[in-house]
């Protein structure tokens, strides 16, 4: 097996581990509920989190609420994550000698947050887990293949390579949208009612929109819309189900992902069965039959334009898989996912679980969908084409920007490869930048939560070039101007007319 | 709130109470009984109804409406009279006095004079008056048609010209200005002409069916078989089959006549009446009626066969039924009794007792007997008389629908109907102006949109359907330059909207004809236009017949008519949002989505039709949205520009963001981005921004906002440095802060926090 050239000073570390549990000499391996990489004995992978327990135990004296965020050693980043009430995430990456290996706390963190959110909402929580198997083997067995499988979009090659600040001009944890016309969003809602009316009796159904890689419609929380919005362009677009060819997507990233996760398959089982050595063989049947909604090429097309998986397996004694189902943080609802595709239109379906007693139930919803919907489907799918304006879309000449609106999780951005073209000093700067824009957010938002704090800043970087970054009410500008003019008086100006032709003036200096 | 507008139209769906009927004719008549009058005759020409006694004749104006005042009379000489017209501009009355002669007498003189005709080989079958250009009067012989002009200098008729045929008999209608000429064994054999103020068409020659009957003996066709009627603007024959028992229907065009199909008949006896556009055959035998909507290809009927009801003048509905015994039995004569004789095209009189009606549709019971609400209402879009009532009947059908919860996609095609409709009535009214006084470009217009693909027919369609004007004025044009292709696109007219049965008509006729062109000729689009024509005719009586005048002349009025006619059936957004969303909404309190889903689809409908909508429909998106927690979706209707901005829906955005921020927030946003400084900085420095509320205050010269609220603001946050620097500002900025009461009260504070 290739596992045996992994070393001991792996580059990325990541731990999960529960403060509650192991706190008693001797049952210290009870409270790791995961370890990345695998293969690092249980000395080692104990010494780590006994650090990390230690620094978040200390930092909790002097800050109950949000204790320890980043520790930073001399050849490691520490980014610390509280994922749920006591369970922490830790994710440790090696310093290198070149500045390759800048990077953000607050994007690394948002690899955590995004997989323990696509986690939650496959699995449930890790606390509802662990009470439920109180020996912790049902949250590991389901967290090891999850992480992992999480993980093998990030290969590029053999090599792990998690975002450094060649990403600055990007945000995780928010849904990219599509801007469509007025006429057709109206056709688009118009198809979203006939969407919510799929199921027998009161219940709604709710609906997430993509069309390639872009949201174009959503009935779900925020949150929830971009959870579903991130699984579906890693798993279930038209592109990720036929995957290999590299994209234009930051969520998609390798092209040799495929084959890092083929060799990991073996070894998911390894990592288990090393930490819970008494597991029983009844133990291991169970943990057979653990769903892995992120493993890779397990969606199909059908025919008849739904997409269908084995993920969850099939029913005892039939050939029916069984429903894929998701968790929603708003509502607090076990949903049945039904995923529909008309060429570069996703729809996923979300129908509460409760409606749907048995597979008779989805076939009556599909039949209903394709007799009620079909012909809206088609009808919006013809009209967003033809207003498609390709991966370049929203390239705006002269700029390199990033938008977030952080109430409603939205980003937009230069086209990646737009983005490629600027200096590395220019980005190394942005994410600079973006590091103390964090930390001010965080500053803020701790000393009055009620109140938005504006900011700018306004930065010449090495090169020669503008590196920008405003703060307004919840949304925030990102920019990058090279070879642009050297007066302050130019880069603001040339914000302000950013911000009036593409932001409706939120980002106009009052 | 349904319950409170039912009161004054029943409740759709319901079905309307009493005896079930579709068709009425309303107590009391029109009595024109006097004694010693001998016979009731009527002058389609002029609406009238003659009523000669021994030396003058009665007559009763019954258009637009039925006169009740005591009828006007004129002198005449004694005589027999066979019948009887008045010329078009009044000056002269005409009387059939037997076959052979026709005496006329002028008004204003009093002289008097005849014509005859060879007593021993042609009689005279009758005559009519026509404002033709080259002829004022028309008579049939039984050896064909003589077209004859007044003479002012001899006082008399001359020839103009004859047209030879033998006629057995004739049809004309004064509405559609046709006559039907039959001649043949079984007088199936027809030759046509129309006789319009835009000249002289002949149509080609044609035969119509008649099933053989089993026996060697030919069925003979007689007058009472043939039934002209105009619908729409267009010219129908009707034809009985007595044999086949089919009522077989010919569409009449320039140079075609083409058959459309037949109807079935369930009395040996059939009558004939077109109200408001729609076809009523009267089973006589049967006492029922039959209604149709020739519009599209469809011949089925509208509903069921029903009786005519009698019904009485009370308003009182409940009063109403208990009268309608009362009603029927002081009517001392029978429905559909011997002595009945309906009038083109919708009246009825009973010729025994002097009684003549007029009869009407039961919009609402015809409503109330179909379950397909769409068809339902574009069949009421498309009826002219009563616009406030259809109106309101739409509406309440649109508010029962949407309250029955039916299903989305159909009321949505309810309201497409609708906004289409509205949106025609629109563009009729926008092309009036532009006509007036431009006939050439109309027909300009006319032809270059006869060369437009099918997609844009519908818009050529609402152009030229605009008023009789324009068509009028298209076939002056075209007749002048002798192409007929452009009248033929005036034909297809009448329309509310496209039909696609008319392409395939179209397609016919292009095959059937050597010429492109249709016959038809002068169709007016709608009865009342043709009301109007009448009375400019009556009001140009000194003039000659010339037709400039008399195109002018009607086509003014009828556009003045159509331009201040405030009340039409079709339904803005406004009157959908005020009279159906409004009413509705408090009622279906408990299902906001649903109610969503219907307005979303409303603005899809007013969307495509590129109508704007009033902000308080959006406001009311919000609050439903906001009711059932959807705060994102919200913000998705936001984003998408579904709903517009405006200042009503910032507003709202602000009052339903008290539960939600992110809602809130965008509130503000639209605040700003509409430029309401005011209600921005209000709003900032109500949320506690109030150094973003200077900064903007300062930069957009806001000094609409009192700076007190400013230092109150400032006040709130508990820092005297907040407070010293807000003060700062108003002290270097505003010119006679320092002198306010404002100033010195805070200063005060300053000093004691400090």
């Amino acid at each position: 097996m290739g596992l045996s050239s992994l070393n001991l000073n792996e580059a990325v570390q990541i731990c999960i581990f529960d403060l509650r549990r192991g706190q008693h000499e001797g049952q210290e391996l009870d409270k790791i509920l995961f370890f990345f990489p695998m293969e690092f004995p249980f000395s080692a992978q104990l010494s780590v989190i006994g650090l990390c327990e230690g620094i978040i135990t200390f930092t909790r004296i002097f800050s109950p609420d949000a204790a320890c965020e980043v520790i930073e050693a001399e050849r490691h980043s520490y980014v610390f994550y509280e994922a749920e009430a006591d369970i922490w995430m830790v994710l440790i990456m090696e310093k290198s000698k070149d500045n390759e290996s800048d990077w953000r706390f607050d994007a690394l963190r948002g690899i955590l947050k995004e997989v323990h959110y696509l986690f939650m909402m496959f699995h449930g929580s890790l606390r509802a887990l662990l009470e439920k198997q109180p020996s912790g083997e049902l949250a590991r067995s389901r967290l090891y293949p999850f992480v992992i499988d999480y993980l093998t979009d990030f290969y590029v090659g053999k090599k792990l390579q998690l975002p450094s600040f060649r990403d600055s001009l990007r945000e995780r944890g928010t849904v990219q949208m599509l801007s469509v016309s007025r006429e057709v969003a109206i056709e688009v809602q118009s198809l979203v009612t006939v969407l919510g009316s799929l199921c027998v009796g009161n219940t709604t159904c709710k609906s997430v929109i993509v069309f390639h890689d872009l949201l174009v419609s959503t009935t779900l929380s925020p949150e929830d819309t971009t959870n579903i919005y991130t699984y579906a362009v890693l798993r279930l677009t038209p592109h990720a189900l036929s995957s290999g060819t590299n994209t234009w997507s930051y969520l998609l990233k390798g092209t040799s992902a495929t084959s890092a996760a083929a060799g990991f398959t073996g070894s998911v089982s390894d990592g288990s069965q090393q930490s819970s050595s008494d597991a029983s063989s009844a133990g291991q049947d169970q943990r057979n039959s653990v769903p892995r909604p992120l493993q890779r090429e397990k969606w199909f097309k059908g025919k008849d334009g739904f997409l269908t998986t084995d993920i969850w397996g099939a029913e005892v004694g039939s050939l029916v898989s069984v429903l894929p189902t998701v968790w929603l943080r708003e509502t607090e609802e076990n949903m049945n996912l039904c995923i529909y595709q008309h060429k570069n239109l996703t729809i996923v379906i979300l129908i509460p679980a409760c409606s749907l007693l048995n597979e008779q139930g989805l076939s009556l919803a599909k039949q209903q969908l394709v007799e009620n919907a079909y012909q809206k489907i088609v009808n919006v799918e013809e009209k967003l084409s033809r207003g498609w304006g390709g991966e370049n879309a929203y390239h705006v000449s002269g700029y390199r920007y990033l938008i977030i609106d952080g109430d409603r999780h939205i980003s937009r951005a230069s086209p990646p490869g737009k983005v490629t073209t600027l200096a590395k000093d220019s980005l190394l700067t942005l994410n600079r930048v973006r590091e103390e824009v964090d930390f001010e957010k965080t500053r803020a938002q701790r000393t009055n939560p009620e109140h938005e704090k504006d900011f700018e800043v306004c930065i010449r970087a090495k090169n020669n070039a503008w590196v920008i970054s405003k703060v307004t009410r919840g949304k925030e500008l990102h920019m990058v101007l090279e070879k642009a003019n050297e007066t302050l008086l130019y880069a603001t100006e040339t914000v302000e007319k950013f911000s009036n032709r593409y932001c409706e003036g939120a980002f106009s200096s009052d | 709130m349904l319950g409170s507008t039912s009161s004054d139209y029943p409740p759709v769906g319901l079905g309307s109470s009493g005896t079930l009927s579709h068709v009425y004719i309303q107590h009391p008549p029109l009595r024109c009984n006097i004694p010693e009058t001998q016979g009731l005759y009527y002058d389609d020409g002029n609406k009238l109804l003659l009523s000669p006694t021994a030396d003058q004749i009665l007559s009763w104006k019954i258009a637009p409406t039925m006169q009740f005042d005591p009828p006007e009379s004129d002198s005449i000489s004694e005589g027999p009279i066979l019948s009887m017209r008045y010329s078009l501009n009044r000056k002269f009355i005409g009387i059939k006095r037997s076959n052979h002669e026709i005496q006329f007498k002028n008004r204003e003189t009093g002289e008097m004079f005849s014509r005859r005709c060879k007593p021993d080989s042609e009689s005279i079958l009758g005559f009519f008056w026509t404002d033709c250009p080259t002829c004022d009067l028309i008579l049939v012989k039984t050896s064909g048609l003589d077209l004859l002009r007044y003479e002012h200098e001899l006082n008399t008729f001359r020839l103009v010209e004859y047209k030879r045929f033998s006629v057995s008999w004739y049809v004309y209608t004064h509405e559609s200005r046709m006559i039907l000429l039959a001649s043949g064994m079984q007088c199936t054999v027809f030759y046509g002409f129309q006789f319009s103020s835009g000249g002289i068409i002949r149509l080609p020659k044609f035969e119509m069916t008649m099933t053989k009957a089993e026996t060697n003996q030919k069925p003979v066709l007689t007058e009472d078989d043939v039934h002209i009627v105009t619908m729409y603007g267009r010219i129908y024959c009707l034809q009985l089959d007595r044999v086949g028992m089919l009522l077989y229907l010919y569409r009449f065009y320039r140079d075609a006549v083409v058959q459309q199909g037949s109807l079935p008949v369930y009395s040996g006896k059939i009558a004939v009446s077109v109200v408001d556009n729609v076809l009523l055959i009267h089973q006589v035998d049967a006492k029922v009626i039959i209604l149709y909507d020739i519009f599209l290809d469809s011949l089925a009927p509208i509903s069921a066969p029903l009786p005519l009801l009698l019904r009485s003048s009370s308003n009182s509905r409940r009063q109403k039924i208990f009268l309608e015994d009362n009603t029927i039995s002081a009517y001392g004569g029978t429905i559909y009794g011997d002595s009945w004789t309906f009038l083109v095209p919708d009246l009825i009189c009973d010729v025994d007792n002097g009684l003549l009606w007029r009869i009407h549709l039961d919009l609402e019971a015809i409503a109330a007997s179909s379950s397909d609400m769409p068809l339902v209402l574009e069949f009421l879009q498309r009826r002219k008389s009563e616009p406030t009532k259809i109106k309101q009947l739409c509406l309440a059908i649109l508010r029962t629908i949407i309250v029955e919860k039916r299903p989305v996609s159909l009321v949505a095609r309810a309201i497409d109907v609708l906004i289409g409709s509205y949106a025609h009535s629109v563009k009729m009214g926008n092309a009036l102006p532009v006509d007036k006084g431009a006939p050439e470009k109309s027909q300009s217009t006319g032809s270059c949109s006869y060369e437009e693909p099918g997609s844009q027919m519908t818009q050529r369609h609402m152009e030229q359907e605009s008023s009789g004007k324009e068509e009028h004025q298209l076939y002056i044009g075209t007749d002048a330059s002798k192409t007929h292709a452009d009248v033929s696109t005036s034909v297809a007219i009448g329309a509310l909207k496209l039909a696609v049965s008319e392409n395939v008509a179209d397609l016919n006729l292009e095959t059937a004809g050597t010429n492109s062109g249709r016959f038809l000729e002068k169709s007016f689009p709608t009865e009342r236009e043709e009301i109007q024509v009448e009375s400019s005719n009556t009001a140009s009586e000194k003039s000659p017949l010339q037709s400039e005048e008399l195109n002018n002349g009607p086509s003014t009025s009828a556009s003045n008519q159509q331009g201040t006619q405030s009340s039409s059936v079709a339904i803005s957004p406004e009157d959908m949002y005020n009279s159906v969303f409004a009413v509705v909404e408090e009622e279906m309190g408990g299902d906001p989505a649903y109610l969503v889903a219907i307005i979303v689809e409303f603005l899809r409908s007013v969307s495509k039709e590129k109508f704007k909508v009033h902000p308080n429909i959006y406001v009311m998106i919000i609050q439903l949205l906001a009711r059932n927690n959807r705060y994102s979706e919200i913000g998705m209707f936001l984003v998408n520009k579904i709903l517009e901005p405006s200042k009503e829906v910032a507003l709202q955005l602000l009052e339903s963001g008290r539960q939600n921020l992110a809602t809130r927030k965008l509130g503000v946003d639209m605040l700003r981005q509409l430029s309401l400084h005011h209600d921005y900085v209000t709003t900032l420095l109500q949320d506690g921004y109030y150094l973003e509320a200077l900064r903007y205050a300062h930069k957009h010269k806001v000094i609409t906002v009192r700076s007190s609220l400013f230092l109150e603001a400032a006040l709130a946050t508990r820092e005297a440095q907040n407070l010293a620097a807000v003060l700062r500002f108003f002290s270097d900025f505003l010119p006679g802060f320092k002198e306010t009461s404002d100033c010195s009260r805070y200063q005060r504070i300053l000093v004691e926090m400090s």
